[in-house]
């Protein structure tokens, strides 16, 4: 298990408010926030081809319902698909099976889903960095990292704005 | 990262106090530091100063009340954040027996501009610890400081992100 130190005033904030205060006195947080700790750098590109799977899916759905959304939508499948590209060259440099194509998520507008999903694949994301073992993994996918990180901005920014019209 | 930007990027660092081994990573020089701790050492120490220039400037801009009203608490948030990155990189240095450095007396902000312009320079120090965060992310040796930079990279784009969107900037 990471160290109370790793998780203690970063993303995962939202639940270490308490915490990120006193990093050194963390260790006794609750089970839900603790960061999956990755076995392989196979499962975490496993794990991200899901997640990124269901962000899409959700997005599609949205963009087809919410008028304004596809810019959006268009601009994250780009940069989705660059990065499935990246993974693939990952895969094969560093001689890892290809991922079994994952399942797309339920029809859903709900943007609160979308927002956990992709919250889901930041965590996958920075999460997943310590067990790749391979800097050049790592500097590739820190840089889907801060792309992945700005799509869940615009998306937190664009539930604030429903927000403030409601 | 393209020429302007990574000189702006180290300018900035450089103005905040990162040692030049460093800096050459940020420039993107290959690999100047061996792996290991004396590395880890040498990336947490940068990220420290990055992370003292970046409370200074949230510290003048809420104090002269150079923030836009409606986004002072956008930077109260923004502010608290980098002091949790400051203190988690100088508790995970210290527990590794490392001397991380103090923020300085005095930082030499330029001229202060009220609104927009002090958005612009709240901006331009999330750019420059997110850019250094990026480049530097891969030398990391430690599991724990990885993960840890990898949350406050995300923090840190989150910033950057919001404070583009202010100033109308593309962000997707």
């Amino acid at each position: 298990m990471p160290s109370a130190l790793a998780l203690a005033s970063t993303g995962r904030r939202r639940f270490l408010r308490g915490a990120a205060a006193a990093p050194l006195v963390c260790l006794g947080r609750p089970a839900a926030v603790r960061a999956t700790e990755y076995a392989s750098a196979s499962e975490v590109l496993d794990t991200i081809d899901r997640r990124e799977v269901e962000v899409a899916g959700r997005l599609a759905a949205i963009a087809r319902a919410i008028a304004g959304a596809q810019a959006f939508a268009d601009s994250v499948a780009s940069d989705q698909a660059g990065h499935r590209a990246d993974r693939e060259k990952l895969r094969h440099r560093l001689k890892l099976p290809t991922s079994s194509a994952p399942a797309p998520p339920p029809p859903d507008l709900s943007l609160a889903a979308l927002r956990e999903a992709q919250q889901e694949l930041v965590h996958a994301h920075a999460e997943g960095l310590p067990a790749l073992g391979d800097a050049g993994a790592v500097a590739v996918l820190a840089r889907h990292l801060v792309d992945a990180s700005r799509q869940l901005t615009v998306i937190d920014l664009w539930i604030e704005a429903e927000e403030l019209r409601a | 990262m393209r020429d302007g930007r990574r000189r702006f990027v180290v300018r900035i660092a450089r103005a905040a106090g990162v040692v030049p081994a460093v800096l050459s990573l940020i420039e993107g020089r290959g690999e100047a530091l061996p792996r290991g701790q004396e590395t880890d050492f040498a990336i947490l120490d940068a990220a420290l100063v990055i992370e003292h220039h970046a409370i200074a400037v949230y510290d003048t801009g809420l104090q002269r009340g150079l923030f836009p009203p409606g986004l002072r608490d956008r930077a109260v948030e923004f502010r608290g954040d980098h002091v949790g990155h400051r203190d988690t990189q100088i508790a995970i240095s210290r527990e590794r027996g490392g001397r991380p450095p103090e923020a300085r007396a005095h930082y030499d902000l330029g001229p202060l501009e009220p609104g927009d312009g002090f958005v612009r320079q709240a901006l331009q120090i999330e750019v420059a610890a997110q850019e250094a965060n990026t480049a530097l992310i891969s030398h990391i040796d430690t599991r724990d400081y990885l993960l840890s930079a990898a949350f406050i990279l995300v923090d840190e784009v989150r910033h950057m992100t919001v404070w583009r969107r202010v100033l109308g900037f593309r962000i997707y």
